[in-house]
């Protein structure tokens, strides 16, 4: 079947068998490069995108989450759950920060959304389960996940410009948001006004 | 005696087959050995993304066309981003522009290579596999390190990219570059002269220009069979034409020429690449763009050269901040719809060869 045609052509197809073969051959007396992965473990990446964590301050040990809600509207997957109701003050309150990791699509959006470093993408990976519930984190399980993990804390520096450091609440989030990101008048607008228009 | 007497019979080739890339359904004829007429069944992988599109922000569609075309989610990062844009009318700093073009050739690089391995071991050759996806590994370690994800990057973003790249990046992309060039006479060695390879690719599925033209079909099957025509000289988009490149074309248009294209077109990146990175500029990384941001009414196609063919988007927008309609347009779907017709009158072993050539991605075509 080859197109060896005549003896010289079924010498060339030898010849050209033995070049790959030689190349292959040059593998032969080197070592294995895999990694033995339950003992072994790969570094991840800085900004590997691995789960949805919530971040806590490093002093205070409080979750950085201002209720800002941000991060649920960026959210294409609507993986993220939040209920934070206005107390007495107009203060929100955290009540509940579901992520929903069977829905998540690990895009990121969320944590860019973020102004407080208050979420991000760790690069846990380690988290399957045969059990689809175990995939729904709620706050405690965020907050636990997200200690330890390294963060670059964007909200001290702005923090610290003004002098009088005035407690997170509803007002300093937004005019920080329109310094920096500058969402569309309609945006802000509802960011104040709060979740009433998600319904 | 009974008269003996032949008749056609019908076999499927896929759902569930390993060359056929994903779930693509062929239910060919057959008279004996041969194949006399092949008939695509498709939708198995159907996941409504235009419609899921629909139904996001501008902002929210880019990790939606991510799942396009998974392979090269760069490119479909790229054509989103660049039909909003243009619906918007925004402008992309340059810096931006040059990250883009070094992510879609690395992007395009790495597909080829695993069209290199994926190809050859359709037809039997196991190491090729192997040696791909080890330089392969080189690249997608390059997007980890840059936006977080090895396939669905989310990277490309209306005005901009994501993020810019860490410190690191440039030396490692050069090593990555230098070990690809290294290692293309190795590609090269294992195949192009072996034998059986050429038996089994060469004068096999020859695919004539004229029906590719008909059919729509683009990108590297195209010009494997002659014809000149590459989107990124021919309809330039971002910054392309500052590059010194051309596009390869082959002759011959028959499996052995589908796969020296890609080869070419490795070699090809890797030069934009290169000048890419040196001539990389300092400055923003993206533009001002709010991401509930609300483009006027109006309708936009844009489209791009990725590396299985023409991969294009169209958006209508109504001036809200979700687009009216979405439309994708992959190069796969085109590829597919030709092959009946130039596919027959061949073994089944030669189809599983045109077949992996023609480098058809499933999801691409059900979307
Ligand atoms: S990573 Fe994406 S999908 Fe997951 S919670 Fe964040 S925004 Fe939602
Ligand atoms: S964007 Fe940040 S601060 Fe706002 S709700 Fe989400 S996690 Fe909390």
């Amino acid at each position: 079947m080859l197109d060896g045609t005549g003896s010289m052509g079924v010498f060339k197809d030898i010849k050209n068998l033995l070049i790959g073969m030689r190349i292959t051959g040059k593998h032969l007396g080197r070592h294995a490069i895999t990694l033995q992965y339950p003992e072994q473990k790969w570094t991840m990446p800085e900004r590997s995108r691995g789960v949805v964590v919530l971040l806590s301050d490093k002093e205070t040990g409080e979750l950085n989450c201002t209720s800002c809600m941000l991060c649920m509207r960026a959210c294409p997957t609507a993986a993220i759950e939040i209920d934070a109701p206005r107390g007495e003050d107009k203060k929100r309150t955290l009540k509940v920060f579901n992520v929903d990791n069977a829905l998540c699509c690990y895009c990121g959006l969320c944590e860019e959304a973020c102004n407080f470093s208050a979420l991000k993408m760790a690069t846990m990976y380690e988290y399957s389960t045969p059990n689809k519930g175990d995939l729904f984190w709620d706050m405690k399980k965020l907050q636990e996940a997200g200690r330890d993990v390294p963060y670059e804390d964007k909200r001290k520096k702005k923090k610290a410009k003004p002098v009088e450091a005035a407690p997170i609440n509803e007002a300093t989030p937004v005019k920080e948001d329109t310094k920096t990101d500058s969402p569309p008048p309609d945006d802000k607008a509802s960011d104040t006004a709060g979740k009433e228009d998600e319904g | 005696m009974p008269e003996l007497r032949t008749e056609e019979f019908q076999i499927n080739m896929g759902p569930h087959h390993p060359s056929t890339h994903g779930v693509c359904r062929l239910i060919l004829t057959m008279d004996g050995e041969k194949i006399v007429k092949i008939e695509p069944v498709i939708g198995y992988l159907h996941r409504a993304l235009e419609k899921i599109c629909e139904n996001r922000t501008y902002a929210q569609c880019i990790p939606v066309t991510d799942r396009f075309e998974y392979v090269t989610a760069m490119s479909c990062n790229q054509v989103f981003s660049m039909a909003a844009e243009r619906l918007a009318g925004i402008e992309v700093p340059e810096r931006a522009e040059y990250l883009r073009v070094i992510m879609l050739e690395l992007n395009r690089i790495a597909s080829h290579l695993i069209f290199y391995g994926v190809t050859a071991m359709d037809l039997g050759a196991l190491t090729p596999f192997l040696y791909g996806l080890r330089e392969r590994e080189a690249i997608i370690d390059l997007f980890e390190m840059t936006c977080g994800q090895r396939l669905t990057y989310n990277y490309i973003r209306v005005g901009g990219v994501a993020r810019d790249i860490p410190k690191e990046f440039i030396p490692k992309c050069h090593e990555a570059l230098d070990t690809i060039t290294e290692k293309m006479s190795d590609y090269e060695g294992l195949l192009n002269e072996n034998p059986i390879w050429l038996v089994r690719t060469k004068g096999v599925g020859v695919m004539p220009a004229k029906l590719g033209i008909d059919y729509g079909v683009s990108g590297p099957v195209l010009r494997a069979s002659g014809v000149d025509y590459d989107i990124r000289r021919d309809d330039p988009y971002s910054i392309y034409d500052k590059f010194d490149w051309k596009p390869s074309v082959r002759q011959n248009g028959d499996c052995f020429d589908r796969y020296l294209i890609r080869l070419d077109e490795i070699k090809q990146s890797i030069k934009i690449v290169k000048q890419a990175l040196d001539g990389l500029p300092e400055g923003d990384i993206k533009a001002k763009v709010s991401p509930n941001f609300k483009p006027p009414a109006g309708e936009v196609y844009a489209r791009v050269e990725n590396s299985r063919g023409e991969l294009g988007i169209y958006i209508q927008s109504d001036g809200g901040k979700k687009p009216l309609r979405v439309k994708m347009r992959g190069g796969s779907y085109c590829q597919l719809q030709a092959l009946p017709y130039f596919g027959t009158d061949c073994f089944i072993a030669d189809l599983v060869a045109i077949f992996a050539t023609l480098d058809i991605i499933l999801p691409e075509v059900d979307r």
